[in-house]
């Protein structure tokens, strides 16, 4: 039994928990899924089929496990006029960093099963959010190609639109409870979440990702029919795959974040001890909020078109940034009649 | 006549959440649908559409109405259908006769069913499909025991299913099976 108990300890410890099993092997389930769901939703939206003839009898579910095959068997082209390190790095980079914030929040109120001192952990996970986008410049940059800058600038203008309303609005949360700490942020929700008293903030924190992660109204840096693939047009198999599962896996740690700000993280469950019930439920919760704030996310695609850079930007300075504001300010006002 | 500028007014802009509705209207039509969904997808080895009998599909001989009059030949515009002279037997004299046969090459076939609105004695007819694929090109030069047999379809053999679509006032296009009609 003791045999059993180390390898539970390594496989529980938090970071690698966390790091490795949510971050890596969990995202990857979830992006499995979500991507499945995605198309399947579209179609069914759109009065198609979708994926289904990889295996009809789970409607073609496997079929982003066959994608992931031809990608990782394609050959890696990298072109002579690249600039190679930073060509091959930067999707790498980009991909880490992009599952790192997931590393740094809470995902049980037990604190032996912290990864990091919680005090500060909202701020800090915000912060290294926002560190990701520039590799997916410097992608583009790298390429010497004249679509993938084009797309590197348009990233770095959708940039300056959300990252601020992510920010603000995730800090709505933490302005309600006079805390940056993810623990209080969410035991405050055990009676009421936050989604319910702050909508304001979560429709800001919801286009805000959107945007970030090029989700369907945004998807302006990779539009398919004005720059070829964005950033992204010189690269080739698994690398083009990293890059596009990058967006995806960003989006899960977002969704991470915004699951335990406004959905009340394991709210309904209240963590023990153990490693069961103090450290595997809560975040099996978490990470279904998440997976269904994914699939909110995903169901966009079917209904909007693609917004022009021009409008994206202009809706988000004029309008979803005074509502940012605004939930900022609710936050503020509840924090002062003391709601929660 | 030259063209007259236009002055076109700009859309005002209305309020801040003007939009609203908008969204909120495709968002509900989006979800009525994902969970009512009207596709109609035909999935196409599984199912096949079943056509009506007077569909211009492949064309096959009736040997004993035809009475070698080349009509078919000479209407065709492809040059697809050609004569054959073949020795026949006469069933009534028991003389060796040489006849002409028509004799069709589908490479240049463009299923026009000129042949058989202008055959007179109605010796040639049309099968309801057409989806039959070849090997190589010698396959589709048919000769006179090719013709005078009906292709086999090889969707409905390896067990396709019949469908229909009708349209439906409240749903458009619905895929329907088709049934009762095994006889004909």
């Amino acid at each position: 039994m003791d045999v059993v108990k180390l390898i539970l300890d390594i496989i529980f410890y938090p970071p690698i928990y966390q790091l490795l099993l949510i971050g890596l092997v969990g995202s990857l389930v979830v992006v499995i899924f979500i991507l499945w769901f995605e198309r399947k939703a579209t179609a069914r939206v759109q009065r198609r089929l979708g994926p289904y003839h990889v295996a009809p009898r789970v409607a073609g579910f496997p079929q982003l496990v066959a994608d992931l095959v031809r990608y990782a068997f394609q050959e890696v082209i990298i072109p002579r006029t690249v600039d190679a390190g930073i060509f091959i790095l930067a999707p790498i980079v980009a991909t880490i960093l992009s599952i790192l914030p997931i590393a740094v929040v809470p995902l049980t109120s037990n604190p032996g099963y912290w990864p990091v001192p919680m005090d500060y952990s909202v701020l800090v996970a915000l912060a290294i959010s926002t560190v990701s986008p520039i590799f997916l410049i410097l992608a583009g940059w790298a390429s010497n190609n004249k679509f993938s800058i084009i797309g590197g600038v348009r990233e770095a203008f959708v940039i300056t639109a959300y990252e601020l309303i992510a920010i603000l609005s995730i800090l709505a949360a933490s302005a309600t409870v006079l805390s940056f700490n993810f623990v209080d942020v969410v035991e405050a929700q055990s009676r009421i979440w936050f989604i319910i008293l702050n909508p304001l903030a979560f429709l800001a924190a919801f286009l805000a990702v959107l945007m970030a992660t090029s989700g369907f109204p945004f998807e302006i840096p990779e539009s398919e029919n004005e720059v070829v693939a964005g950033p992204f047009t010189e690269y080739s198999g698994l690398l083009y795959g990293l890059n596009m599962g990058a967006a995806y896996m960003k989006r899960f740690a977002l969704s991470i974040l915004m699951a335990l700000a406004f959905l009340g993280g394991w709210a309904p469950y209240t963590p023990g001890e153990g490693i069961l019930s103090g450290y595997l439920i809560p975040s099996i919760i978490v990470i279904a909020k998440a997976t269904v704030l994914m699939m909110a996310f995903s169901f966009t695609r079917s209904v909007y078109g693609r917004f022009r850079l021009d409008q994206a930007l202009d809706g988000a300075w004029r309008l979803v940034f005074p509502m940012a504001i605004l939930g900022f300010g609710l936050a503020l006002l509840e924090a002062y009649l003391g709601v929660v | 006549m030259t063209a007259r500028p236009v002055v076109k007014r700009l859309v005002k802009r209305k309020g801040l959440f003007a939009g609203f509705k908008g969204n909120v209207d495709a968002i509900t039509l989006g979800l009525k649908y994902l969970v009512d969904p009207k596709r109609f997808t035909l999935i196409y080895p599984n199912e096949y559409i079943k056509l009506d009998p007077g569909y211009r599909g492949f064309i096959v001989l009736h040997k004993e109405k035809c009475i070698n009059c080349s009509s078919c030949a000479r209407i065709c515009p492809a040059a697809a259908m050609r004569m054959i002279k073949r020795q026949e037997q006469d069933p009534k004299t028991g003389k060796v006769k040489m006849k002409l046969w028509p004799v069709i090459n589908y490479q240049r076939c463009i299923f026009c069913g000129y042949c058989v609105d202008v055959c007179p004695t109605e010796a040639l007819y049309t099968v309801p499909y057409h989806d039959i694929v070849y090997e190589n090109m010698a396959e589709m030069d048919w000769g006179l025991e090719t013709f005078t047999r009906p292709p086999e379809h090889p969707v409905e053999k390896e067990g396709g299913i019949p469908v229909k679509y009708i349209v439906d006032e409240e749903r458009g296009l619905v895929k329907v099976k088709a049934e009762g009609e095994e006889g004909d």
